[in-house]
Protein backbone atom coordinates (compact mmCIF):
# COMPACT_ATOMS: atom_id res chain seq x y z
CA UNK A 1 0.00 0.00 0.00
CA UNK A 2 2.47 2.34 -0.49
CA UNK A 3 -0.15 5.09 -2.08
CA UNK A 4 -1.14 5.67 1.23
CA UNK A 5 2.35 6.14 3.32
CA UNK A 6 4.33 8.85 3.16
CA UNK A 7 7.94 9.30 1.48
CA UNK A 8 10.42 11.25 3.58
CA UNK A 9 9.82 14.26 2.39
CA UNK A 10 6.14 14.17 2.25
CA UNK A 11 6.51 13.66 6.02
CA UNK A 12 8.80 16.59 6.58
CA UNK A 13 6.40 18.76 4.66
CA UNK A 14 3.21 17.47 6.70
CA UNK A 15 5.53 18.26 9.99
CA UNK A 16 6.00 21.70 8.83
CA UNK A 17 1.99 22.25 7.83
CA UNK A 18 1.10 20.97 11.62
CA UNK A 19 3.47 23.12 13.36
CA UNK A 20 3.32 26.31 11.20
CA UNK A 21 -0.43 26.06 10.94
CA UNK A 22 -0.78 24.58 14.68
CA UNK A 23 -2.80 22.17 13.56
CA UNK A 24 -4.08 19.34 16.19
CA UNK A 25 -3.47 16.37 14.69
CA UNK A 26 -0.42 14.11 14.25
CA UNK A 27 1.85 14.57 10.61
CA UNK A 28 1.64 10.95 10.37
CA UNK A 29 -2.21 10.98 9.64
CA UNK A 30 -2.56 13.17 6.97
CA UNK A 31 -3.27 11.08 3.83
CA UNK A 32 -0.78 11.87 1.23
CA UNK A 33 -3.67 11.52 -1.23
CA UNK A 34 -5.74 13.61 0.70
CA UNK A 35 -6.69 16.99 -0.28
CA UNK A 36 -5.70 19.80 1.97
CA UNK A 37 -8.04 22.46 1.49
CA UNK A 38 -11.30 22.76 1.73
CA UNK A 39 -12.44 18.96 2.52
CA UNK A 40 -9.67 16.76 3.81
CA UNK A 41 -7.34 18.77 5.67
CA UNK A 42 -9.72 21.59 5.47
CA UNK A 43 -6.85 24.83 5.27
CA UNK A 44 -8.28 27.87 4.33
CA UNK A 45 -6.93 31.15 2.36
CA UNK A 46 -5.34 32.23 5.95
CA UNK A 47 -3.53 29.05 5.88
CA UNK A 48 -2.14 29.35 2.43
CA UNK A 49 -0.66 32.69 3.32
CA UNK A 50 0.93 31.27 6.05
CA UNK A 51 2.04 28.53 4.05
CA UNK A 52 3.43 30.95 1.27
CA UNK A 53 5.50 32.68 4.55
CA UNK A 54 7.11 29.86 5.62
CA UNK A 55 8.07 28.27 2.25
CA UNK A 56 9.76 31.02 1.17
CA UNK A 57 11.76 31.11 4.68
CA UNK A 58 12.65 27.60 4.82
CA UNK A 59 12.68 26.38 1.24
CA UNK A 60 13.51 29.66 -0.61
CA UNK A 61 10.53 29.16 -3.00
CA UNK A 62 7.51 31.41 -3.64
CA UNK A 63 4.18 30.54 -4.37
CA UNK A 64 2.11 32.68 -7.18
CA UNK A 65 -1.40 33.49 -7.57
CA UNK A 66 -0.78 32.94 -11.69
CA UNK A 67 0.22 29.58 -11.29
CA UNK A 68 -1.50 27.67 -13.50
CA UNK A 69 -1.07 24.50 -11.60
CA UNK A 70 -2.15 26.22 -8.55
CA UNK A 71 -5.56 23.53 -8.32
CA UNK A 72 -3.24 20.59 -8.83
CA UNK A 73 -0.36 21.74 -6.87
CA UNK A 74 -2.44 21.85 -3.48
CA UNK A 75 -4.64 19.00 -4.28
CA UNK A 76 -2.81 16.60 -1.59
CA UNK A 77 0.26 16.71 0.22
CA UNK A 78 2.24 14.19 -2.48
CA UNK A 79 1.69 17.29 -5.24
CA UNK A 80 2.53 19.92 -2.99
CA UNK A 81 5.56 18.20 -1.61
CA UNK A 82 6.72 17.04 -4.83
CA UNK A 83 6.30 20.97 -5.90
CA UNK A 84 8.43 21.76 -2.89
CA UNK A 85 10.98 19.29 -3.63
CA UNK A 86 11.41 20.78 -7.37
CA UNK A 87 10.62 24.12 -6.77
CA UNK A 88 13.48 24.71 -3.90
CA UNK A 89 16.11 26.77 -4.03
CA UNK A 90 17.01 26.22 -0.34
CA UNK A 91 17.50 23.01 1.67
CA UNK A 92 16.39 21.58 5.07
CA UNK A 93 18.03 19.26 6.95
CA UNK A 94 20.89 17.05 5.27
CA UNK A 95 20.20 18.96 2.21
CA UNK A 96 23.04 21.38 0.70
CA UNK A 97 22.24 25.40 1.34
CA UNK A 98 22.14 26.14 -2.33
CA UNK A 99 22.19 30.57 -0.96
CA UNK A 100 25.49 29.34 1.40
CA UNK A 101 27.56 28.00 -1.56
CA UNK B 1 -33.38 62.61 -9.78
CA UNK B 2 -29.40 64.12 -11.12
CA UNK B 3 -27.67 61.39 -12.87
CA UNK B 4 -24.16 60.13 -12.10
CA UNK B 5 -21.69 59.30 -15.29
CA UNK B 6 -20.06 55.96 -15.40
CA UNK B 7 -17.06 57.58 -14.94
CA UNK B 8 -15.14 60.63 -14.98
CA UNK B 9 -11.47 60.45 -15.88
CA UNK B 10 -9.34 62.33 -18.28
CA UNK B 11 -9.63 61.11 -21.68
CA UNK B 12 -7.00 58.23 -22.04
CA UNK B 13 -6.30 57.69 -18.23
CA UNK B 14 -5.62 54.69 -17.45
CA UNK B 15 -8.20 52.72 -15.40
CA UNK B 16 -7.16 48.87 -14.60
CA UNK B 17 -3.34 47.85 -14.93
CA UNK B 18 -2.16 43.70 -15.40
CA UNK B 19 0.59 41.65 -16.48
CA UNK B 20 -1.11 42.37 -20.13
CA UNK B 21 -1.64 45.76 -21.50
CA UNK B 22 -3.13 48.52 -19.21
CA UNK B 23 -7.22 49.54 -19.98
CA UNK B 24 -7.90 52.78 -20.45
CA UNK B 25 -11.43 54.87 -20.15
CA UNK B 26 -11.57 54.40 -23.48
CA UNK B 27 -11.47 50.35 -23.28
CA UNK B 28 -13.42 50.27 -20.70
CA UNK B 29 -16.10 52.32 -22.09
CA UNK B 30 -15.85 50.34 -25.19
CA UNK B 31 -16.18 47.18 -23.14
CA UNK B 32 -18.83 48.19 -21.09
CA UNK B 33 -20.85 49.17 -24.68
CA UNK B 34 -20.60 45.77 -26.13
CA UNK B 35 -21.28 43.57 -22.74
CA UNK B 36 -24.75 45.86 -22.37
CA UNK B 37 -25.69 44.70 -25.71
CA UNK B 38 -24.82 40.94 -25.92
CA UNK B 39 -25.86 40.40 -21.72
CA UNK B 40 -29.43 37.84 -22.08
CA UNK B 41 -32.33 39.65 -20.08
CA UNK B 42 -32.31 38.86 -16.55
CA UNK B 43 -32.91 40.24 -13.09
CA UNK B 44 -29.84 39.97 -11.44
CA UNK B 45 -25.97 39.37 -12.49
CA UNK B 46 -24.05 36.56 -9.75
CA UNK B 47 -20.59 38.29 -10.99
CA UNK B 48 -18.17 36.09 -10.45
CA UNK B 49 -15.91 37.48 -12.58
CA UNK B 50 -12.12 37.25 -11.16
CA UNK B 51 -10.22 39.87 -13.26
CA UNK B 52 -10.95 42.66 -11.53
CA UNK B 53 -10.98 44.72 -15.26
CA UNK B 54 -13.79 42.55 -16.30
CA UNK B 55 -15.45 42.52 -12.93
CA UNK B 56 -15.92 46.06 -13.39
CA UNK B 57 -17.26 45.97 -17.25
CA UNK B 58 -20.02 43.63 -15.88
CA UNK B 59 -21.10 45.64 -13.04
CA UNK B 60 -21.23 48.40 -15.24
CA UNK B 61 -22.50 46.85 -18.32
CA UNK B 62 -25.60 45.51 -16.06
CA UNK B 63 -25.88 49.19 -14.29
CA UNK B 64 -26.98 49.96 -17.67
CA UNK B 65 -29.53 47.30 -17.94
CA UNK B 66 -30.92 47.34 -14.63
CA UNK B 67 -29.44 44.24 -13.79
CA UNK B 68 -27.70 44.83 -10.49
CA UNK B 69 -24.81 42.35 -9.60
CA UNK B 70 -24.99 40.13 -6.76
CA UNK B 71 -21.53 40.38 -4.72
CA UNK B 72 -20.85 37.05 -3.20
CA UNK B 73 -17.51 35.54 -2.70
CA UNK B 74 -19.52 31.90 -1.34
CA UNK B 75 -18.77 30.45 -5.23
CA UNK B 76 -19.30 26.98 -4.31
CA UNK B 77 -22.06 24.90 -5.28
CA UNK B 78 -24.24 25.10 -1.89
CA UNK B 79 -23.37 28.84 -1.48
CA UNK B 80 -24.74 29.59 -5.06
CA UNK B 81 -28.11 27.33 -4.45
CA UNK B 82 -28.95 29.47 -1.87
CA UNK B 83 -28.61 32.73 -4.07
CA UNK B 84 -30.18 31.16 -6.67
CA UNK B 85 -33.32 30.59 -4.28
CA UNK B 86 -32.96 33.89 -2.61
CA UNK B 87 -32.75 35.89 -6.01
CA UNK B 88 -34.86 33.73 -8.87
CA UNK B 89 -34.33 35.34 -12.51
CA UNK B 90 -30.42 35.89 -12.26
CA UNK B 91 -27.75 34.16 -14.44
CA UNK B 92 -24.13 34.30 -13.94
CA UNK B 93 -21.66 36.04 -15.55
CA UNK B 94 -17.74 35.47 -16.09
CA UNK B 95 -14.85 35.59 -17.69
CA UNK B 96 -14.42 31.79 -17.09
CA UNK B 97 -15.75 28.39 -17.55
CA UNK B 98 -19.06 27.83 -16.35
CA UNK B 99 -18.66 26.38 -12.29
CA UNK B 100 -20.84 23.72 -11.14
CA UNK B 101 -24.24 25.92 -10.22
CA UNK B 102 -28.23 25.70 -10.81
CA UNK B 103 -27.41 29.09 -13.12
CA UNK B 104 -27.52 30.47 -16.93
CA UNK B 105 -24.09 31.15 -17.52
CA UNK B 106 -23.22 33.76 -19.84
CA UNK B 107 -18.93 34.31 -20.28
CA UNK B 108 -17.69 37.61 -21.16
CA UNK B 109 -14.97 38.03 -23.83
CA UNK B 110 -12.51 40.49 -24.87
CA UNK B 111 -13.72 42.27 -28.01
CA UNK B 112 -13.61 40.02 -31.39
CA UNK B 113 -11.39 41.86 -33.03
CA UNK B 114 -11.61 44.93 -35.57
CA UNK B 115 -11.19 48.48 -34.04
CA UNK B 116 -13.98 49.58 -31.48
CA UNK B 117 -16.16 52.97 -32.02
CA UNK B 118 -14.17 56.02 -31.56
CA UNK B 119 -15.72 57.44 -29.13
CA UNK B 120 -17.78 55.12 -26.86
CA UNK B 121 -20.89 57.24 -24.82
CA UNK B 122 -20.27 57.41 -21.15
CA UNK B 123 -23.73 57.19 -19.96
CA UNK B 124 -25.60 59.52 -17.10
CA UNK B 125 -27.10 56.87 -14.57
CA UNK B 126 -29.85 57.98 -11.83
CA UNK B 127 -28.62 57.93 -8.92
CA UNK B 128 -30.76 55.60 -7.00
CA UNK B 129 -30.59 52.64 -9.44
CA UNK B 130 -28.86 49.94 -8.03
CA UNK B 131 -25.56 48.96 -9.00
CA UNK B 132 -25.17 46.22 -6.64
CA UNK B 133 -26.15 44.02 -3.54
CA UNK B 134 -23.46 43.07 -1.17
CA UNK B 135 -23.31 40.87 1.50
CA UNK B 136 -22.88 40.85 5.23
CA UNK B 137 -20.10 38.29 5.89
CA UNK B 138 -22.08 35.71 7.88
CA UNK B 139 -20.58 36.12 11.65
CA UNK B 140 -24.15 35.80 12.75
CA UNK B 141 -25.46 32.88 10.49
CA UNK B 142 -27.40 34.00 7.08
CA UNK B 143 -26.02 36.49 5.22
CA UNK B 144 -27.92 40.14 5.08
CA UNK B 145 -28.45 41.74 1.51
CA UNK B 146 -26.87 45.43 1.46
CA UNK B 147 -28.61 47.39 -1.54
CA UNK B 148 -25.85 50.01 -3.28
CA UNK B 149 -27.47 52.94 -5.80
CA UNK B 150 -25.30 53.97 -7.71
CA UNK B 151 -25.34 57.91 -6.52
CA UNK B 152 -23.89 56.43 -3.16
CA UNK B 153 -21.24 54.82 -4.38
CA UNK B 154 -20.26 57.36 -6.68
CA UNK B 155 -20.18 60.14 -4.09
CA UNK B 156 -17.96 57.99 -1.70
CA UNK B 157 -15.18 57.15 -4.41
CA UNK B 158 -15.20 60.86 -5.40
CA UNK B 159 -14.66 61.17 -1.58
CA UNK B 160 -12.05 58.87 -1.23
CA UNK B 161 -10.15 60.43 -3.88
CA UNK B 162 -10.50 63.56 -2.38
CA UNK B 163 -9.42 62.06 0.79
CA UNK B 164 -6.27 60.29 -0.15
CA UNK B 165 -5.61 63.21 -2.81
CA UNK B 166 -5.21 61.51 -5.86
CA UNK B 167 -4.94 63.68 -8.49
CA UNK B 168 -5.22 63.09 -12.62
CA UNK B 169 -1.79 64.86 -12.96
CA UNK B 170 0.08 62.08 -11.04
CA UNK B 171 -2.17 59.01 -10.97
CA UNK B 172 -1.83 56.39 -8.66
CA UNK B 173 -2.24 52.52 -9.04
CA UNK B 174 -3.80 50.44 -6.00
CA UNK B 175 -3.03 46.87 -5.70
CA UNK B 176 -6.10 45.28 -4.25
CA UNK B 177 -5.33 41.93 -1.78
CA UNK B 178 -9.02 42.25 -0.61
CA UNK B 179 -12.10 40.38 -2.55
CA UNK B 180 -13.64 43.09 -4.94
CA UNK B 181 -16.65 41.02 -3.75
CA UNK B 182 -16.62 42.40 -0.48
CA UNK B 183 -18.05 45.84 0.37
CA UNK B 184 -14.51 47.58 0.67
CA UNK B 185 -12.57 46.00 -1.81
CA UNK B 186 -15.15 46.65 -4.17
CA UNK B 187 -15.08 50.28 -3.55
CA UNK B 188 -11.14 50.26 -3.40
CA UNK B 189 -10.46 48.28 -6.46
CA UNK B 190 -13.34 48.36 -8.38
CA UNK B 191 -15.04 51.83 -7.91
CA UNK B 192 -12.22 54.29 -7.15
CA UNK B 193 -10.77 53.83 -10.56
CA UNK B 194 -14.03 54.92 -12.01
CA UNK B 195 -14.39 58.30 -10.24
CA UNK B 196 -11.06 58.76 -8.11
CA UNK B 197 -7.40 59.38 -9.93
CA UNK B 198 -6.05 55.92 -10.05
CA UNK B 199 -5.90 52.85 -11.96
CA UNK B 200 -6.53 49.39 -10.24
CA UNK B 201 -4.09 46.59 -10.42
CA UNK B 202 -6.83 43.43 -11.64
CA UNK B 203 -4.90 40.74 -11.66
CA UNK B 204 -5.34 38.74 -8.57
CA UNK B 205 -3.02 39.45 -5.50
CA UNK B 206 -2.92 36.66 -2.68
CA UNK B 207 -0.07 35.64 -1.91
CA UNK B 208 3.52 37.85 -0.48
CA UNK B 209 5.41 37.21 -4.31
CA UNK B 210 1.79 38.55 -5.88
CA UNK B 211 2.15 41.50 -4.27
CA UNK B 212 5.77 42.14 -4.60
CA UNK B 213 5.37 41.00 -8.59
CA UNK B 214 2.68 43.65 -8.93
CA UNK B 215 4.44 46.26 -6.96
CA UNK B 216 7.43 45.39 -8.80
CA UNK B 217 5.20 46.05 -12.42
CA UNK B 218 3.71 49.49 -11.69
CA UNK B 219 4.83 52.94 -11.61
CA UNK B 220 4.93 54.99 -8.65
CA UNK B 221 2.80 56.17 -6.31
CA UNK B 222 1.11 52.73 -5.12
CA UNK B 223 -1.81 52.14 -3.21
CA UNK B 224 -1.47 48.68 -1.23
CA UNK B 225 -4.76 47.78 -0.10
CA UNK B 226 -4.89 44.98 2.16
CA UNK B 227 -5.90 43.78 5.60
CA UNK B 228 -3.81 43.83 8.85
CA UNK B 229 -2.73 40.36 8.26
CA UNK B 230 -1.60 40.83 4.99
CA UNK B 231 -0.09 43.52 5.76
CA UNK B 232 2.13 41.27 8.36
CA UNK B 233 3.05 39.11 6.13
CA UNK B 234 4.31 41.66 4.11
CA UNK B 235 6.02 42.75 6.57
CA UNK B 236 7.65 39.33 7.22
CA UNK B 237 8.43 38.69 3.38
CA UNK B 238 9.74 41.48 2.92
CA UNK B 239 8.93 44.31 -0.39
CA UNK B 240 12.41 45.62 -2.15
CA UNK B 241 9.94 48.25 -4.03
CA UNK B 242 7.38 49.30 -1.20
CA UNK B 243 4.38 50.93 -1.51
CA UNK B 244 4.22 54.51 -1.29
CA UNK B 245 0.34 54.40 0.56
CA UNK B 246 -0.77 51.61 2.49
CA UNK B 247 -4.95 51.55 3.24
CA UNK B 248 -6.06 49.14 5.58
CA UNK B 249 -9.44 48.06 6.43
CA UNK B 250 -12.07 44.95 7.85
CA UNK B 251 -10.16 44.51 11.28
CA UNK B 252 -9.09 46.64 13.18
CA UNK B 253 -5.48 47.55 12.99
CA UNK B 254 -2.92 47.59 15.62
CA UNK B 255 -0.96 50.66 15.70
CA UNK B 256 2.32 48.71 16.11
CA UNK B 257 1.77 46.65 13.15
CA UNK B 258 1.03 50.51 11.34
CA UNK B 259 4.31 51.89 12.82
CA UNK B 260 6.34 48.78 11.63
CA UNK B 261 5.22 49.14 8.40
CA UNK B 262 5.44 52.70 8.27
CA UNK B 263 9.12 52.19 9.20
CA UNK B 264 9.71 48.74 6.91
CA UNK B 265 8.32 50.88 3.83
CA UNK B 266 8.92 54.27 4.44
CA UNK B 267 4.85 55.13 3.97
CA UNK B 268 2.38 55.98 5.53
CA UNK B 269 -0.41 53.40 6.84
CA UNK B 270 -3.86 54.47 7.11
CA UNK B 271 -7.29 52.44 7.94
CA UNK B 272 -10.55 52.98 6.64
CA UNK B 273 -13.69 52.58 8.73
CA UNK B 274 -17.10 51.48 7.40
CA UNK B 275 -19.47 48.64 7.58
CA UNK B 276 -21.15 47.08 4.85
CA UNK B 277 -24.36 48.81 5.16
CA UNK B 278 -22.98 52.03 4.57
CA UNK B 279 -19.54 51.40 2.81
CA UNK B 280 -16.19 53.43 3.85
CA UNK B 281 -17.13 56.73 5.72
CA UNK B 282 -14.19 58.03 7.23
CA UNK B 283 -10.13 57.28 7.47
CA UNK B 284 -7.13 58.11 9.73
CA UNK B 285 -3.78 57.63 10.02
CA UNK B 286 -2.91 54.58 12.54
CA UNK B 287 0.27 56.19 13.53
CA UNK B 288 -0.75 59.47 14.48
CA UNK B 289 -4.88 59.82 15.15
CA UNK B 290 -6.92 58.74 17.67
CA UNK B 291 -9.59 60.02 15.91
CA UNK B 292 -11.41 59.20 12.32
CA UNK B 293 -12.28 61.85 9.97
CA UNK B 294 -15.59 61.80 8.20
CA UNK B 295 -14.86 61.79 4.23
CA UNK B 296 -15.84 64.92 2.43
CA UNK B 297 -19.35 65.16 1.95
CA UNK B 298 -20.51 62.74 5.17
CA UNK B 299 -21.49 63.87 8.08
CA UNK B 300 -22.58 63.22 11.70
CA UNK B 301 -25.49 64.19 13.89
CA UNK B 302 -24.94 64.09 17.41
CA UNK B 303 -28.08 65.63 18.08
CA UNK B 304 -29.33 62.36 18.23
CA UNK B 305 -28.84 59.28 20.13
CA UNK B 306 -27.15 57.14 19.09
CA UNK B 307 -25.24 59.56 16.63
CA UNK B 308 -26.79 59.12 13.22
CA UNK B 309 -24.78 59.16 9.54
CA UNK B 310 -25.49 61.13 6.89
CA UNK B 311 -24.36 60.51 3.45
CA UNK B 312 -25.68 61.11 -0.01
CA UNK B 313 -28.54 58.17 -0.90
CA UNK B 314 -28.27 56.64 2.47
CA UNK B 315 -31.07 56.79 4.32
CA UNK B 316 -29.80 59.05 7.91
CA UNK B 317 -28.60 55.93 9.95
CA UNK B 318 -26.73 54.69 12.98
CA UNK B 319 -24.03 53.00 13.14
CA UNK B 320 -24.01 49.68 14.55
CA UNK B 321 -20.81 50.84 16.16
CA UNK B 322 -20.66 52.55 19.88
CA UNK B 323 -18.82 56.05 18.25
CA UNK B 324 -18.57 59.26 20.55
CA UNK B 325 -19.03 62.62 18.27
CA UNK B 326 -16.29 65.16 18.52
CA UNK B 327 -17.99 67.26 15.67
CA UNK B 328 -19.88 66.69 12.18
CA UNK B 329 -16.75 65.82 10.75
CA UNK B 330 -14.68 63.65 13.43
CA UNK B 331 -15.46 61.01 16.19
CA UNK B 332 -13.78 58.02 18.29
CA UNK B 333 -14.68 54.74 18.21
CA UNK B 334 -16.12 53.10 21.56
CA UNK B 335 -16.78 49.91 20.59
CA UNK B 336 -17.70 48.02 17.50
CA UNK B 337 -21.40 47.22 17.49
CA UNK B 338 -23.05 44.15 19.21
CA UNK B 339 -20.33 43.68 21.36
CA UNK B 340 -21.44 44.90 24.67
CA UNK B 341 -20.47 42.62 27.31
CA UNK B 342 -22.08 42.69 30.63
CA UNK B 343 -19.66 41.69 34.17
CA UNK B 344 -20.63 42.46 37.98
CA UNK B 345 -22.72 45.34 36.89
CA UNK B 346 -20.58 47.21 34.30
CA UNK B 347 -20.52 47.23 30.77
CA UNK B 348 -17.36 47.18 28.61
CA UNK B 349 -17.12 46.90 24.45
CA UNK B 350 -15.43 43.93 23.59
CA UNK B 351 -13.94 45.72 20.48
CA UNK B 352 -12.48 47.93 22.83
CA UNK B 353 -11.29 45.68 25.20
CA UNK B 354 -9.27 43.72 22.23
CA UNK B 355 -8.30 47.62 20.95
CA UNK B 356 -6.62 47.69 24.69
CA UNK B 357 -5.25 44.41 24.57
CA UNK B 358 -3.49 45.51 20.99
CA UNK B 359 -1.90 47.84 22.31
CA UNK B 360 -0.01 45.84 25.00
CA UNK B 361 3.76 46.04 24.64
CA UNK B 362 5.00 42.73 22.38
CA UNK B 363 1.15 41.99 21.29
CA UNK B 364 0.71 41.11 17.82
CA UNK B 365 -2.61 40.09 18.05
CA UNK B 366 -5.15 39.34 20.54
CA UNK B 367 -8.82 38.69 21.14
CA UNK B 368 -11.10 38.72 24.54
CA UNK B 369 -13.33 35.78 24.27
CA UNK B 370 -16.76 35.67 26.04
CA UNK B 371 -17.65 32.30 27.94
CA UNK B 372 -20.91 30.59 27.04
CA UNK B 373 -21.73 31.08 30.68
CA UNK B 374 -21.10 34.59 31.57
CA UNK B 375 -24.84 35.66 32.53
CA UNK B 376 -24.74 32.75 35.25
CA UNK B 377 -21.65 31.53 36.58
CA UNK B 378 -20.59 33.71 39.20
CA UNK B 379 -17.27 32.97 38.68
CA UNK B 380 -16.79 33.19 35.02
CA UNK B 381 -14.60 35.58 33.85
CA UNK B 382 -13.06 36.41 30.25
CA UNK B 383 -10.55 34.64 28.64
CA UNK B 384 -7.98 36.07 25.88
CA UNK B 385 -6.06 34.66 23.20
CA UNK B 386 -3.01 36.16 22.06
CA UNK B 387 -0.20 35.73 19.62
CA UNK B 388 2.36 37.62 22.10
CA UNK B 389 5.82 35.43 21.47
CA UNK B 390 8.13 37.20 23.75
CA UNK B 391 6.19 37.61 26.21
CA UNK B 392 4.68 35.93 29.04
CA UNK B 393 0.95 35.41 29.99
CA UNK B 394 1.77 36.74 33.59
CA UNK B 395 3.41 40.09 31.84
CA UNK B 396 0.52 40.76 29.76
CA UNK B 397 -2.02 40.72 32.62
CA UNK B 398 0.10 43.10 34.86
CA UNK B 399 0.24 45.08 31.28
CA UNK B 400 -3.40 45.09 31.01
CA UNK B 401 -4.19 45.85 35.28
CA UNK B 402 -4.97 49.54 35.37
CA UNK B 403 -5.94 49.87 31.74
CA UNK B 404 -9.24 47.87 32.08
CA UNK B 405 -11.68 47.98 34.74
CA UNK B 406 -10.75 44.53 36.79
CA UNK B 407 -13.75 42.72 36.63
CA UNK B 408 -13.12 42.21 33.22
CA UNK B 409 -9.35 41.84 33.45
CA UNK B 410 -9.13 37.54 31.46
CA UNK B 411 -9.27 35.09 33.82
CA UNK B 412 -7.23 33.29 31.77
CA UNK B 413 -4.26 34.69 28.53
CA UNK B 414 -3.79 31.40 26.54
CA UNK B 415 -0.91 32.20 24.26
CA UNK B 416 -1.26 31.03 20.74
CA UNK B 417 0.77 31.41 17.37
CA UNK B 418 -2.14 33.12 15.71
CA UNK B 419 -5.72 33.90 15.86
CA UNK B 420 -8.16 31.66 13.10
CA UNK B 421 -9.05 35.13 11.46
CA UNK B 422 -11.08 33.94 8.00
CA UNK B 423 -9.44 36.06 4.57
CA UNK B 424 -11.10 39.02 5.20
CA UNK B 425 -9.44 39.41 8.72
CA UNK B 426 -12.24 38.64 11.00
CA UNK B 427 -12.93 36.36 13.80
CA UNK B 428 -16.37 34.63 12.86
CA UNK B 429 -18.44 33.21 15.96
CA UNK B 430 -17.74 30.00 14.59
CA UNK B 431 -13.78 30.30 14.65
CA UNK B 432 -13.99 32.05 17.98
CA UNK B 433 -16.00 28.66 19.55
CA UNK B 434 -13.65 26.31 18.27
CA UNK B 435 -10.70 28.63 19.18
CA UNK B 436 -12.30 28.60 23.00
CA UNK B 437 -12.91 24.67 22.97
CA UNK B 438 -9.25 24.05 22.67
CA UNK B 439 -8.88 25.47 25.78
CA UNK B 440 -9.50 22.65 28.89
CA UNK B 441 -11.78 23.84 31.63
CA UNK B 442 -10.19 24.58 34.37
Amino acid sequence: MFGSEQRPFENEIARLIVASLHLEIDPRDIGPEHPLFGEGLGLDSIDALELALVLSRDYGMELRSDDPENSRIFSSLRSFAAHIEVGRTKGSKGTPDLEAV
Amino acid sequence: MPGFPLLDRAPEAILFRSRERPQTREDFLADVARVAQALPDARWLVNCCENRYWFAVVMAAGLLREQPSLLTSDHSALGLAWLNQRYPGAILVSENEAPDSPYVHYRVMPPAGGTPPPHPPNPDVPGDRVAAVVFTSGTTGEPTAHVKPWGGLVARSRAAGERFGFVEAAPATVIGMVPQQHMYGFETTLLLPLHAAVASWADAVFYPADARAALAAIPAPRVLVATPLQIRALVDFGLPEPPELVVSATAPLASSLAEAAEQAWNTEVYEIFGATEVGSIASRRTVRDIHWTMYPGLSLQATSDPPLIHAPFLQPRQLNDDIEVLDSGHFRLIGRGGDLVKLGGRRASLAGLNHILARIEGVEDGVFVVPDDLDRHPSARLLAFVVAPERAASEILADLRGRIDPVFLPRQIVRVESLPRNRVGKLTKDALTALRETVEPE
